[in-house]
């Protein structure tokens, strides 16, 4: 667990490396009550002044109110439903209510057993033909149909869902966006005044995206080792993410299928060999896990 | 038709190529076992780096030959050689039933996705409310779950070293 912690530690600090510029700006403290407002850590009043003052906020309004610095949980789940519906928008759920249902009780089984179970977890599948799965802040999950018809196992499935579901538990793509947003909360000062709805709209807009681009290699291989040990915690055969990752290895790399797969995922072997060195004997101790392959739900 | 019969015979040609070919280095050491499962036979062993080759696939587990003796390992134990998925399914494709494109090709109407796609992509409500509507709470997947006879456990996070 510690090591999981300096990991992200790590990730979060090569980062914020990757920022410099941004953090030149902060240091100087010039900027810093302007962006603190920009970014709705201060000035409460003003911000709730300048939006719907209605009862009940709609999703808009929860979107307008985030605080990037600290967001809440609330403002995890408010950015994951806008990421995850613009996904949907690109590629909607599959039509098949037995399989979203199926789905969500596989998901939602593997995520009861992360730190984070009290998250309000949403699993579909989109239908595309490529090869991929994508997870959004505040507990939003989707794999792609061309990904569930290579699955041979509900375990298979345990392990897909639990490598998205620990992105989620350790914040990768939050974090991401909190960047992204102080970044450009930063920079446009210089240029121009922005209002704090604009700012998150354009953190929010690149959130698709975000949700498919390269995190760091280190979070891709944190998400394999974590995703693994949640399966094998939900019951199922711990070796279920790894047999799907030998598959993977057999799609030809020119293949259009995997094309934004292997674009933002270090490579299958790679991710293999990353989980074999991680999990040491440790695999040893884990044993009667299930695969269940005639529960996985076939597709019409 | 002459084209297509074609193709596949190509196809199986590269595949029968691919599999003759298979070799693997061992990640770590381990024992080689007489069948797939953890407490079958020992037959053998392997030392990490030892270069392997690979026979058989059969879920989680491979079939190697390593210095003469033939037995099965954990798939985490091997790192196929055959990197990059450069036309070649080898051993774990043609066991899974797959040989490269087959799978996509045979799907073809439905679109992809690119990183493009996800940026001029917008917010669908509709679709939105429509996966929010089939949220399980964690009770019925508790349920679910024994009905499939899971139940939970308490491993901890893997604390190997990262390479």
């Amino acid at each position: 667990m510690n090591k999981t912690l300096t990991q992200a530690m790590a990730l979060a600090l090569c980062s914020s490396l990757a920022w410099g510029t941004a953090s030149a700006l902060d240091l100087k403290g010039v900027l810093k009550d302007a962006v603190n407002e920009q970014l709705g850590t201060t000035n409460k009043t003003e911000a709730a002044a300048t939006t719907t003052p209605q009862s009940t906020p709609s999703a808009q309004d929860k979107l307008a109110n985030i605080n990037w610095k600290n967001p809440s949980r609330e403002d995890e789940i408010a950015v994951g439903r806008n990421v995850t519906g613009t996904i949907l928008g690109a590629a909607p759920l599959v039509n098949d209510a037995q399989l979203q249902q199926y789905v969500n009780k596989v998901g939602r089984w593997v995520a009861s057993q992360s730190e984070r179970a009290d998250l309000p977890w949403h699993f579909g599948v989109i239908e595309s033909t490529d090869v991929n799965a994508f997870a959004a802040p505040g507990g939003y999950v989707l794999i792609t149909k061309g990904l569930y018809q290579r699955l041979s196992s509900e375990a298979q499935l345990a392990g897909v869902l639990g490598h998205e579901i620990a992105h989620v538990v350790q914040k990768h793509h939050l974090k991401v966006m909190q960047k992204q947003a102080l970044l450009d909360a930063g920079t446009s000062f210089l240029k121009e005044k922005i209002s704090k709805n604009k700012l998150t709209q354009r953190a929010v807009s690149t959130g698709a995206e975000i949700s498919a681009r390269n995190l760091d290699k280190s979070a891709e291989f944190e998400a394999d080792s974590m995703g693994t040990v949640l399966a094998a915690r939900a019951g199922y055969e711990a070796y279920g993410l790894a047999e799907v990752l030998q598959d993977m290895e057999t799609i030809n790399n020119n293949d259009g299928s995997v094309a934004l797969l292997f674009q933002t995922h270090p490579h299958p072997d790679d991710r293999l060999a990353q989980l074999s060195q991680v999990s040491g004997d440790q695999m040893d101790n884990i044993s009667g896990g299930k695969t269940l392959e005639n529960r996985l739900y076939k597709l019409k | 038709m002459i084209k297509k019969s074609l193709f596949w015979l190509l196809t199986a040609f590269a595949c029968s190529q691919a599999v003759a070919a298979e070799t693997g280095v061992a990640l770590k050491a381990d024992q080689l076992r007489a069948d797939t499962f953890s407490d079958a036979k020992v037959v053998g062993s392997v030392n990490k780096n030892d270069a392997v080759e690979i026979l058989n696939k059969k879920g989680a587990w491979l079939q190697i030959k390593a210095a003469g003796k033939t037995g099965w390992v954990r798939l985490l134990t091997v790192k196929r050689n055959s990197a990059g998925g450069n036309n070649v399914a080898g051993v774990v494709g043609v066991a899974t039933g797959r040989s490269g494109t087959g799978k996509v090709v045979s799907t073809t109407g439905i679109r992809g996705l690119s990183a493009e796609d996800l940026k001029t992509a917008s917010f669908n409500e509709v679709e939105t409310k429509k996966l929010e509507s089939y949220t399980v709470n964690a009770e019925d997947a508790k349920q679910f779950a024994s009905n499939g006879g899971l139940s939970s456990h308490q491993y901890p996070y893997f604390t190997g070293g990262a390479q």
